[in-house]
């Protein structure tokens, strides 16, 4: 998700301060650490006069508002995304867009809602080095790598029985951590077709490679 | 302020797109703006495990979208337009800023020299050095970067990944086994999946079926290594 909200200039420092307490003190994010939806989420405040100018024949730009440009890399679907965020961290939304103009607040969803697709730009090429995974299937699978690293030095010379004893103690140990990934189901209409589109794609490049 | 997340990394650049129209066009592209071939350069560009991102070494995410103009809120906020378009590139990836393009560079030169032949400046791009230096020109700080996720290099996180997914399997698979039995299923399961061995077996950058994932070790390149 892109969006792109205007606030005066002035408003932009409280909102870098506000950015940088976050910053310093990660506990403040809490919040979304717990919601865990989230891959890498950023937030750019562009003043007026920092929009890059590569030439004298480029335009100066002339722009008053600074702008602040979110970018949220998430699993799930953009409704799953927005309403947990309105629902679970309501404040930190408002601390953060503070000063945006027009903000609604994060309560009442709908004005959010409208808010947030009124001022969203869509991506025209995204890249996913693991499309398959959420974002806790990554965290979880560093701690399955951990778990076994160490299980393999426990069980090196150990007998049989020992063996299953400690394997237990893994998979117990691991039980929130391993799960087989299958297919995901249809999320919005808008994925099904990503998907019937990548398929189609992948039927016509084996058709022109045969 | 914060580019970087312990590792992890967030370049966001804002690169200005040439107005006009070019003078040159492919059939079906007559009288199309810079803007809009751009657009269409980004959006038949292939996708997962053959897109070209996926062989730019440690990209956890990234993305191109086309800032055209900034939106307008209604009265009584100011009515502003932009005077040029931005190509927004924003890669979420591991280590240093410099390293990294480097590795763009060198994994996808034409497929840079392609995206940026619309932008402003494009003619000083000629090698790694001159790209970094772009790239920097373009570069906006980020504000605020949050890491939901973690900060290893991407061939750790895959490999992570293919265990994850094939000790599930093996666990579902040796249920009830007896001791012995189960301990020599796991001595062909570490054989099989080498877990320290990042270059492969292990999962492709980018696929995005199961059926397609495994990747054994010339195919592991675009992970990067660590």
């Amino acid at each position: 998700m892109n969006a792109v909200t205007p606030m005066r200039w002035y408003t932009a420092w409280w909102n870098r301060l506000f950015f940088w307490i976050a910053h310093k003190r990660p506990a403040t994010t809490a919040g979304l650490i717990t919601l865990s939806l989230i891959h890498y989420a950023r937030w750019v405040i562009v003043m007026p006069n920092q929009f890059p100018r590569l030439s004298p024949q480029q335009p100066q730009e002339e722009v008053k508002y600074a702008y602040m440009l979110f970018f949220s890399n998430f699993n799930g679907s953009w409704n799953q995304y927005v309403d947990s965020f309105s629902s679970a961290i309501p404040a930190g939304l408002n601390l953060f867009w503070f000063g945006s103009i027009k903000y609604p607040r994060s309560v009442p969803m709908l004005p959010f809602h409208r808010y947030i697709t009124s001022n969203q730009v869509w991506t025209d090429y995204y890249y996913n080095a693991y499309p398959m995974a959420t974002s806790n299937d990554i965290k979880s699978a560093r701690r399955v790598k951990l778990a076994l690293r160490d299980f393999m030095g426990e069980v090196k010379a150990a007998s049989p029985d020992v063996f299953l004893q400690k394997y237990n103690s893994l998979l117990i140990n691991l039980q929130h951590d391993i799960s087989q990934m299958g297919p995901n189901p249809v999320v919005s209409l808008s994925a099904s077709a990503v998907e019937r589109n990548l398929n189609k794609e992948g039927v016509a490049r084996k058709a022109m490679s045969a | 302020m914060a580019n970087q997340s312990g590792n992890a990394y967030a370049l966001t650049m804002l690169c200005p797109i040439l107005g006009g129209v070019p003078p040159d066009a492919p059939e079906g592209m007559a009288g199309q703006t810079y803007t809009a071939r751009l657009r269409n350069v980004l959006q038949t560009l292939h996708m997962n495990e053959e897109s070209p991102m996926a062989q730019v070494p440690n990209t956890y995410l990234c993305r191109f979208w086309v800032l055209s103009d900034v939106p307008y809120q209604g009265k009584p906020a100011f009515l502003e337009h932009l005077k040029s378009d931005y190509l927004v590139f924003s890669s979420n990836f591991h280590g240093e800023l410099e390293p990294y393009l480097e590795g763009m560079w060198n994994a996808l030169k034409d497929g840079v020299l392609a995206i940026l032949w619309h932008c402003v400046g494009h003619e000083t791009v000629r090698d790694a050095a001159s790209f970094i230096a772009y790239v920097k020109k373009c570069q906006v700080t980020t504000t605020f970067f949050f890491n939901g996720s973690t900060d290893e290099p991407l061939a750790e996180q895959l490999k992570n990944l293919y265990l994850k997914q094939e000790f599930s399997k093996f666990a579902f698979e040796n249920q009830g086994k007896s001791g012995q039995e189960l301990q020599e299923a796991f001595r062909g399961f570490i054989q099989r999946t080498d877990p320290e061995n990042l270059a492969g077996p292990t999962w492709k950058p980018g696929a995005y079926h199961l059926d397609r994932v495994d990747a054994e070790p010339e195919t592991a390149a675009g992970a990067g290594s660590k």
